[in-house]
């Protein structure tokens, strides 16, 4: 029967699960993103860079092609942790640029439009609402930072065998925790600009201008005190400080790697605590 | 569950802030699964919307307990939520989403599988008179339009409680008719519970069965409008010119009751059940002239009025007030 003769009926047929309502709000949210020719492109962009460090990868393994290659050069190009970091190091970056576009999305216009209070009459806690929308951000970070390295690093220990595999399993476990941390932070800061400005041109702004502020005013601390515990302000210098330290690559000199991760979860922590602010179904004006 | 209240406060206080809002209320409302709707009133700042947001779990009591049909709002909060939809005062809706993907996303929400959700969302969306816009986006929707979308999405699941915040506010007459006229067919042709909370006395009167007044954060005047209804329609005052000694003796016919007080003044109390043209009828047919005949009922504007202290409390229709705060 067609649905304007059939009249409205109350629904009594079964319920879905609990984590099935939890998907819910991601996968309208990403159905809405990637419906954006903006976002698409952005993420296809994002598949250049590891398509090029694949091309690398099979050259490096398969240097018999290339005889003219003179034997300094061959050891030189090698798939090591130094590689493993120029990968992050770029990919992050373009994450970084999705985030600032997809990120305001995220919370702003249920905040412009007052949707909190219809969503928190609902059976949905305002942790759940929180983890699912960090869910949509961390979903499509993941895509263009976790998948491409660990393609990568499968390619890598498909060409070289299974002795590389285990004398460098540390690399891939590596690149794991590594871009974890670059994802929960890039989302976490996107949630909580999006939660604190309602415009959406100026939460994502607001969310990149975060990081390039931070690393200016930790520079200017270090330049002008004349110290390097300036970056313990610089949450990007921090993540790669970690990275370098797990793939055991050399850095520059500042905070040691205890001092940053306890900086950056002072930073996430700080985070959590302006979502938790914000994402409110009732103002209470004391 | 046959007699599980709709609404349960036991003492219940809530603080916004220092300031304390609801000072300790206590009352039954309702039976859950009769169909019933309960108007909550009282003037702004009276505690309506705090009591509504404490039964939705958006605000913790601060002593005393609150229950929607049985259940414990604040630590069973997801079990009661999935059983209430919620319409609230003010906009509330994703812009970017047409009505069809918001409905169906809310229904989702609410537990529905996405094929039932998106029926349900067709099914509710021509049920409010918003079918050949179902495919437009929120955004474009005028306020009256907005409105019942809100409504939609508060109904879409099929829960057994619907509380809405003030649903008339801002609807042209047309729109005002057709929102109650929902709000009574939810009632009678689905047989669901309803909560109105509006400060327009006449939409409370028109569809419900029962109202609270708030006033000051306390419950000063919870009454059964049916009852009010009933025993307010058999009071009549007739003034009649012709012979109308034969009156009295007429009355009983139809189940009547009546006193001359001389000069063709009556004063008769109809059983229930019996409308006032039955007068017009024994009156025709004792062939008097009606110079007079007033239904005399209280309102419950004067209800609401005497509540909030504006009126004294006189004669009969001080019997009728059961002030609890």
């Amino acid at each position: 029967m067609a649905v304007y003769k059939r009249g409205y009926q109350r629904y009594d047929g079964p319920l879905t699960g609990g984590w099935t309502r939890f998907m819910v709000l991601p996968r309208y949210a990403w159905q809405r993103l990637y419906s954006q020719r903006l976002v698409v492109i952005l993420t296809m962009a994002a598949f250049l860079w590891p398509l090029l460090c694949a091309g690398f990868v099979y050259l490096t393994n398969h240097l018999d092609l290339v005889p003219t290659i003179d034997q300094g050069f061959r050891d030189f190009i090698q798939v090591d942790g130094r590689f493993f970091r120029i990968f992050m190091y770029v990919q992050a970056a373009f994450a970084s640029f999705i985030m600032a576009l997809a990120g305001p999305s995220l919370v702003a216009p249920d905040l412009a439009n007052n949707a909190l209070p219809l969503y928190f009459s609902r059976p949905l806690t305002r942790w759940s609402y929180a983890l699912a929308r960090l869910a949509v951000i961390a979903g499509m970070l993941s895509v263009v930072t976790l998948v491409p390295g660990l393609l990568l690093f499968l390619l890598q220990v498909s060409f070289a065998g299974g002795s590389w595999l285990v004398a460098n399993w540390t690399l891939g476990a590596s690149v794991v925790a590594g871009f974890l941390i670059w994802v929960l932070i890039l989302s976490l800061v996107a949630m909580a600009a999006s939660a604190w400005v309602k415009w959406r041109v100026v939460a994502g702004a607001v969310s990149l201008a975060c990081f390039f502020i931070l690393t200016g005013v930790s520079e200017m601390i270090d330049q002008v005190f004349r110290v390097t515990w300036g970056h313990a302000f610089d949450p990007a210098w921090m993540v790669n400080r970690v990275w370098c330290a797990m793939l055991n690559v050399e850095t520059a000199e500042g905070p040691a790697v205890g001092t940053c991760l306890f900086s950056l979860t002072m930073f996430v922590l700080l985070l959590v605590a302006v979502i938790e602010k914000k994402l409110r179904p009732v103002e209470i004006v004391r | 569950m046959e007699n599980t209240a709709v609404v349960e406060l036991d003492n219940l206080k809530v603080k916004l802030g220092r300031r304390e809002i609801l000072h300790g209320i206590s009352c039954r409302l309702g039976v859950s699964g009769t169909g019933k709707a309960i108007g909550l009133l009282g003037p702004n700042g009276a505690g309506k919307s705090t009591l509504i947001q404490t039964l939705l779990g958006f605000l913790k009591p601060s002593a005393g307990r609150a229950r929607i049909l049985g259940i414990d709002c604040r630590r069973s909060t997801g079990e009661a939520r999935s059983r209430i939809g919620y319409m609230p005062e003010n906009d509330s809706f994703i812009g970017e989403m047409t009505a069809v993907t918001f409905l169906r996303q809310m229904a989702e929400l609410s537990g529905l599988p996405p094929e039932p959700a998106l029926e349900k969302a067709h099914e509710v969306l021509f049920h409010v008179g918003l079918g050949e816009a179902r495919y437009r986006e929120l955004r474009t929707y005028s306020y009256g339009m907005k409105q019942m979308a809100k409504l939609a999405q508060a109904i879409v699941h099929g829960p057994e409680l619907v509380v809405l915040d003030e649903p008339t506010n801002g609807l042209d007459p047309a729109a005002r008719r057709r929102m109650l006229k929902l709000v009574v067919e939810m009632k009678a042709e689905q047989g669901m519970n309803v909560l109105i909370c509006s400060h327009l006395l006449r939409d409370i009167e028109q569809v419900c069965d029962e109202a609270v007044i708030l006033k000051e954060g306390q419950i000063v005047h919870h009454c059964n409008l049916e009852e009010e209804r009933r025993s307010n329609r058999s009071f009549v005052e007739l003034e009649v010119a012709g012979d109308d000694k034969h009156l009295r003796d007429v009355l009983p016919g139809i189940g009547a009751e009546g006193v001359s007080e001389g000069g063709g003044r009556w004063r008769i109390v109809l059983p229930p059940g019996v409308e006032v043209e039955a007068i017009w009828a024994l009156t025709t047919q004792q062939n008097l002239l009606v110079r007079k005949l007033t239904h005399r009922r209280d309102t419950l504007e004067e209800i609401f009025l005497k509540a909030m202290g504006h009126l004294g409390n006189t004669g009969e229709k001080a019997s009728g007030l059961r002030a609890q705060g």
